[in-house]
């Protein structure tokens, strides 16, 4: 057993640490992530309704004329459209908010590395091409099962079932009345939506969803059974 | 709930938009009388009919123009502000200049 | 206890005869079955007495048994105002009347009806607001005599909630028409939402009666609702309203503690239609009813609603329903049909052969009753003569149910807050909905179909049009040709004056006839006028009873016809709702920052900055002053730690981002060297002070802002709205979140900073006052600010906000040495007060421009423009009105609050903006606009103060503190 793993240990800490009191936490780069709480499977409960925090998994935003080049050249596939995501080969996922900005999200798969890294080796030089600390500025939250649109609609104003919002499908929209950004990555297997929002706001994110949740009997959850589908 | 369609973000509820006010074409700061410059800042036409407004879907943070009927309340059209302001604005110095 | 007798099935189509329930009326227990509603199950007992009325206290039972009316509100404990007829019954519920003094059955106001000639219309409200404040006196005297209920104050809130639902096509009502329209449109390919208010679909279906033979329209009820119920195309709302509608058929609908928020791409509106009571003298007995409640009582809840009953039609349904009656073993003592003959002839004989009397042309002009009036006992039955008339006598009928039915008016409500205006057809003396918005289709009766056929071929038209706009296009297969023709169902003058009154047109506000024409003879033609002289249609029936006969009466009074009268409109909501609706799980989004935790744990007493919680300062509530004088001693001789998280932050990169900065702020940017930040002052287009903060910038195309915790939002969006129309070449960056930040305060601050920063020179010539790095702040990544906000020297430090936790840890580790605390808001409010530093939008206001703060240095006249630049110099042009001062005031003199106001003479010259006592000047100081003459330093300007007491208070100059700012460049 790891229970020597703190938080405080660590200079990254996600704002949601205080959530995980008595899960059982591993690495995740320089901070720690849930693995699971308690001893139990967590994949029924990811099947039907759970909520994972995400805040230490590496992120990254472009922006400006010269981002798509700059992302193609590293060889990312982006969206043809904005409001749209797709997912790399590796796992990471790359989505297009508008006509020239980008938000890339880390794979669980290499624990975000190759993110972290772009974000680590970019240069502000003289193309228009702005990093976007979304790391820094947005918390991340994966909200995974078959009930997730449905406690989605409690909270949110945007049609989010998979006949009006599929795979693919990106909302920057509000829900619990804060913005978010809403990003359908699921799959036939396990539905799931990445919910990105504000960092300061992430505690009142995480209850609002938990709230929306108990009549699903939904449950926070760790990564260990996303990783092991 | 009335519906805004966003160019970026398609239609949503209004609720998610903030209004940004009429468009308005500022006079020369430089060269304008005081009484033009006042209305610019202060009066608004609030006329019956279509107006073009400044609206901004608030989670991306995306300013748009929208045509909309004062009476019906009907959203005619919705465009991105390239349409109308597709070049870099610039102010030329103040004709009469006096030294700091 | 009584024990309920009910009809045997098929009656009783929502109860369960298993499951008895017991509950209380009054303080009497009685019996009724699950399924039952409060009002069914006390009929079921013989209990008619449910309410009084609102004005004269006249007994009153249900009316339409359909929730449309205000007879049957009811008190529950923890609930007032409940209505008998919909709420279901439940275990041992504890239900009272409302409305009384004494006890329901033996009202002491019940005399009030006999003063009803002293109580006009309008009576309240000319009567007792004179002379002037007597209104407030008499109000609530009033207001008990009139009241509606009773609060619980101990109740304890249920969760509530609120869910978005969307779908294709919403049909509003699942009786024929919208089950019909529901199946076509989910055959078509739509994804339908049936809304339905009660427990089971069928509408009408269930407790009308279409024919003689009433099988056939029976069986195809059970296999529309059979289809209906197993299409996977339809999802049903069973128990729900739908309460309004709002702009592209946004639909609140209620089903128990939950507010569906409903958006539709079409909306089919199947709501039926409201029977209409017939007006004439004591038409409000209990026992008196509409004609469908009383088949809604025998069909959906086996009750029998008497023993002898009379009917009154001005249609052929009364018929229809009197063949109920009578088959459920109620002696039918006649029918009375206001009309010459029914439309269908084979009633009269099918009635007849019944032994059923028919009295055609007539009218109950006057119902009877015993001493007390708690139940009809009979009616007298005149023939009618011309419109309104009837002949000089009669003849007496003895019943103990009376049956009433002048005709159906739309359930118009939702699709008049959709825009819709009623139009009245006299000659048919039946409303139209004109004006629907599009995607809006109405269907059934509410579209005045009535018979079957043309029932479920009006829900098929409507489906085919919700699906042609949808693309699911469907071959129109119902024309308006295809229609039968309707025989007319209103009877266009159901309304009978009678000399001695109490022919009630409003039940809810107790207006007769009279009432309503004694308005119009005020001058008030106009119906909208009418209602609000004389409150009719104002009552929890929203006009559902009487703003038919009103229109009727308005405009026989002035001359007109109904279809110029016209009626009055309805607004949301279509039933009362509650707050907790509305409110639903109360959504009060709260920011924290990285450092949160912390301060709680070291004690932080919490306030909200925006929607930022920050620590006010350290310690327990009733020792804010002593806590904070600490602090703030402690920021002067020692070393202190706030967070400043909240601070807005922008980035501004990209070629032009000087330009940018220069053309939004009131400085010059454009020179401004690397490495050193710049105070920043935004004015607005009008020239009033919006912000303030301070550009840092870390390369010649990379500035970091500062913004105002509150004003940082609006900033941003307004920087991003004029580059929209500018065009620079600049990419801006809101970073408020993504950065945690601290002010590391006092004199040590650079030994603590020293501990933890060794990639930067922090000597005061390597990174003087106002100089900007980025730097390692143990192992992190930061920009440092040289800072002087509260007046010490001071570093900002700004890191990515997954390490503002760690960073904070580090210091006051690293402080522990130098005896570091942490000091909250209200402390540094404090030593910024002391330097004399302005907060915008606490010491500024919507007026104030950079003149009236002494903020002339702060712009640059040379540049070409910047906003609010025209406006700054013209009002710099003016005399100056008022300008903000330093004020100061003995210790122990009565201390001036944020608001308090500035005086000159006996007029109002300025506000106190700031005040708090310093310990370090052992004085009272504060920030307050005067008037411009009052502002010379060395003068006098009066304050009042709390209770009034003016105190003058010495104009001084600012800073207070450290004159020479040697503190903050150290």
């Amino acid at each position: 057993m790891m229970t020597s793993l703190q938080a405080s240990q660590c200079l990254e800490r996600s704002p949601l640490y205080r959530r995980h009191a008595g899960a059982t936490l591993g690495r995740l780069g320089d901070s720690l992530v849930v693995s699971r709480y308690g001893a139990d499977d967590e994949h029924a409960q990811l099947q039907r309704c759970a909520l994972i925090d995400l805040c230490n998994l590496p992120r990254v935003g472009f922006r400006g004329a010269a981002a798509a080049d700059y992302l193609r050249e590293r060889g990312y596939q982006l969206p043809d459209a904005p409001n749209r995501a797709l997912t790399q080969s590796d796992g990471s996922q790359v989505a297009r908010l508008s006509q020239n900005e980008y938000l890339l999200l880390g794979s669980l798969r290499d624990g975000g590395a190759r993110i972290a890294a772009e974000e680590r080796n970019w240069q502000f030089g003289a193309s228009a091409n702005y990093l976007l600390p979304r790391q820094d500025s947005h918390a991340w939250l994966r909200l995974t099962g078959e009930h997730a649109c449905a406690v989605m609609a409690k909270l949110c104003g945007v049609d989010l079932r998979p006949a009006a919002f599929g795979t693919g499908a990106v909302a920057q929209t509000s829900a619990a009345r804060i913005n978010v950004i809403v990003i359908n990555l699921g799959d036939e297997a396990l539905p799931c939506l990445q919910i990105l929002c504000d960092r300061a706001s992430a505690n009142y994110l995480w209850d609002a969803l938990l709230d929306a949740m108990a009549e699903f009997d939904g449950r926070p959850a760790g990564i260990d059974a996303l990783l092991q589908r | 709930m009335k519906i805004m369609p966003c160019p970026l973000n398609g239609p949503r509820n209004i609720s998610e938009f903030t209004y940004g006010g009429e468009l308005k074409q500022m006079p020369d700061p430089a060269s304008c009388s005081d009484a033009e410059w006042a209305d610019y800042v202060f009066n608004s036409d609030n006329r019956a009919g279509v107006v073009t407004e400044w609206w901004m879907h608030t989670a991306s943070s995306y300013w748009f123009l929208a045509e909309r009927h004062t009476v019906s309340d009907q959203i005619i059209r919705t465009f991105d502000p390239k349409e109308l302001f597709n070049r870099r604005i610039e102010f030329s110095a103040p004709a009469t200049e006096t030294p700091a | 206890m009584t024990s309920p007798s009910r009809l045997p099935a098929p009656m009783g189509l929502l109860i369960d005869r298993d499951r008895p329930l017991h509950f209380e009326f009054d303080g009497t227990r009685y019996q009724g079955f699950a399924g039952d509603s409060i009002a069914s199950a006390l009929l079921g007992n013989g209990r008619w007495l449910l309410s009084r009325s609102f004005k004269y206290h006249r007994p009153r039972g249900p009316l339409s048994m359909a929730g449309q009316d205000a007879n049957s509100l009811v008190q529950l404990p923890s609930e007032p105002n409940v209505l008998a007829d919909m709420h279901p019954l439940q275990a041992d519920l504890a239900v009272t009347g409302q409305n009384f003094s004494g006890s329901l059955t033996k009202d002491r106001d019940a005399f009030l009806g006999h003063f009803s000639r002293f109580m006009p219309v309008g009576f309240y409200y000319r009567s007792f607001y004179k002379p002037k404040g007597m209104w407030k006196v008499w109000e609530p005297l009033i207001r008990k005599k009139a009241g509606l209920g009773v609060l619980d104050l101990d109740f304890r809130p249920e969760y509530h909630d609120k869910a978005f639902l969307f779908t294709d096509v919403a049909v509003v009502g699942a009786g024929p028409a919208g089950l019909q329209a529901a199946l076509s449109a989910a055959e078509g390919g739509a994804r339908v939402l049936l809304i339905e208010q009660q427990p089971i679909l069928g509408g009408a279906l269930n407790w009308a009666r279409f024919a003689i033979d009433d099988e056939p329209a029976h069986r195809l009820g059970q296999e529309l609702c059979a289809a209906v119920e197993s299409h996977p195309n339809i999802r049903i709302l069973r128990e729900a309203t739908c309460n309004a509608w709002f702009s592209d058929h946004f639909l609140p609908v209620i089903q128990g503690n939950r507010l569906y928020k409903v958006r539709a791409r079409e909306c089919i509106v199947a709501a039926g239609a409201f029977d209409q009571p017939v007006v004439f003298r004591n038409n409000d007995l209990p026992g008196i009813m509409l004609t469908s409640a009383a088949q809604r009582l025998m069909k959906l809840y086996a009750v029998k609603p008497g023993q002898r009953a009379l009917l009154l039609t001005g249609n052929d349904d009364g018929y229809l329903a009197a063949l109920d009656l009578h088959e459920q073993g109620v002696e039918v003592a006649a029918l009375v049909d206001m009309r010459a003959q029914p439309n269908d002839g084979s009633l009269l004989t099918a009635l007849r052969s019944r032994g059923i009397a028919c009295h055609l042309s007539s009218t109950v002009y006057e119902a009877l009753h015993g001493k007390g009036m708690r139940h009809v006992s009979g009616a007298e039955v005149r023939r009618i003569q011309a419109q309104g008339q009837v002949a000089d006598s009669g003849l007496r009928i003895d019943c103990d149910l009376l049956c009433m039915s002048a005709g159906y008016m739309p359930v118009y409500q939702l699709l008049c807050q959709a825009g819709a205006t009623l139009s009245y057809r006299d000659e048919e003396a039946a409303f139209t909905l004109r004006g629907l918005p599009a995607g809006l289709e109405v269907a059934g009766s509410v579209n005045g179909r009535h018979l079957l056929d043309n029932v479920l071929r009006d829900g098929r038209r409507a489906a085919a049009a919700a699906l042609s706009r949808l693309d699911l296009a469907q071959a129109g297969n119902s024309e308006a040709k295809d229609f039968l023709a309707e025989p007319r169902v209103n009877f266009d003058w159901p309304i009978f004056a009678h000399p001695k009154g109490k022919e009630f047109v409003d039940f809810d506000e107790d207006l007769q006839v009279r009432d309503i024409i004694n308005a119009t003879r005020h001058g008030y033609r106009d119906v909208q006028l009418v209602k609000r002289f004389s409150t009719v249609g104002m009552g929890p029936s929203q006009g559902r009873h009487s703003a038919l006969p009103t229109a009727r009466l308005v405009a026989q009074a002035t001359g007109r016809s109904v279809s110029e009268t016209g009626v009055t409109t309805a607004r949301p909501p279509f039933v009362a709702e509650k707050l907790a609706h509305i409110a639903g799980r109360g959504f009060d989004p709260a920011r924290q920052t990285p450092m949160h935790q912390r301060h709680l744990e070291a004690g932080a007493k919490m306030m909200p900055a925006g929607i930022w919680q920050r620590p006010a300062f350290y310690g327990p509530t009733e020792q804010r002053d002593a806590c904070m004088q600490a602090e703030a001693r402690h920021v002067r001789e020692k070393v202190g730690l706030i967070d400043v998280s909240t601070l807005g932050g922008l980035d501004v990169r990209g070629p032009d981002a000087a330009e940018l900065l220069n053309r939004l702020y009131t400085f010059a940017f454009l020179k401004q060297p690397v490495g050193r930040s710049r105070y920043a002052l935004m004015t607005g287009e009008d020239g009033v002070v919006i912000d303030d903060g301070v550009c840092a910038r870390f390369a010649d195309n990379h500035f970091y802002v500062t913004a105002t915790t509150s004003g940082v939002d609006r900033i941003y969006q307004q920087m991003l709205k004029w580059n929209a129309q500018w065009r620079l070449d600049v990419d801006i960056t809101n970073v408020t979140a993504a950065l945690a930040a601290v002010n590391l305060a006092g004199p040590d601050a650079r030994k603590v900073l020293e501990r933890l920063c060794s990639d930067v020179d922090l000597s005061p010539a390597g990174f003087p006052y106002l100089g900007v790095r980025l730097a390692t702040v143990a192992g992190i990544p930061a920009r440092l600010l040289r800072v002087g906000f509260v007046g010490e020297l001071g570093y900002e430090i700004h890191v990515p906000a997954r390490f503002g936790e760690a960073l904070w840890d580090a210091l006051m580790e690293a402080g522990k040495a130098f005896d570091i605390r942490p000091f909250g808001v209200e402390t540094q409010r404090l030593l910024r007060l002391e330097k004399g530093h302005l907060i915008i939008s606490q010491d500024t206001d919507g007026m104030t421009h950079p003149a009236e703060i002494d903020m002339g240095w702060a712009i640059a006249r040379n540049k070409p423009f910047f906003v609010g630049k025209r406006s700054v110099q013209i009002l710099e042009a003016q005399p100056l009105k008022r300008k903000l001062v330093g004020f100061s005031l003995a210790a122990e003199a009565r201390k001036p609050l944020e608001g308090h106001l500035v005086l000159k003479g006996d007029d109002i010259s300025g506000n106190v903006t700031s005040c708090e006592y310093s310990q370090t000047l052992g004085r009272i100081i504060g920030l307050a606009y005067c008037a411009a003459d009052q502002a010379t330093p060395g003068g006098q300007i009066p304050i009042r103060v709390e209770g009034g007491e003016v105190v003058l208070a010495e104009v001084v100059r600012l800073p207070f503190f450290d004159p020479d700012n040697t503190r903050q460049e150290l």
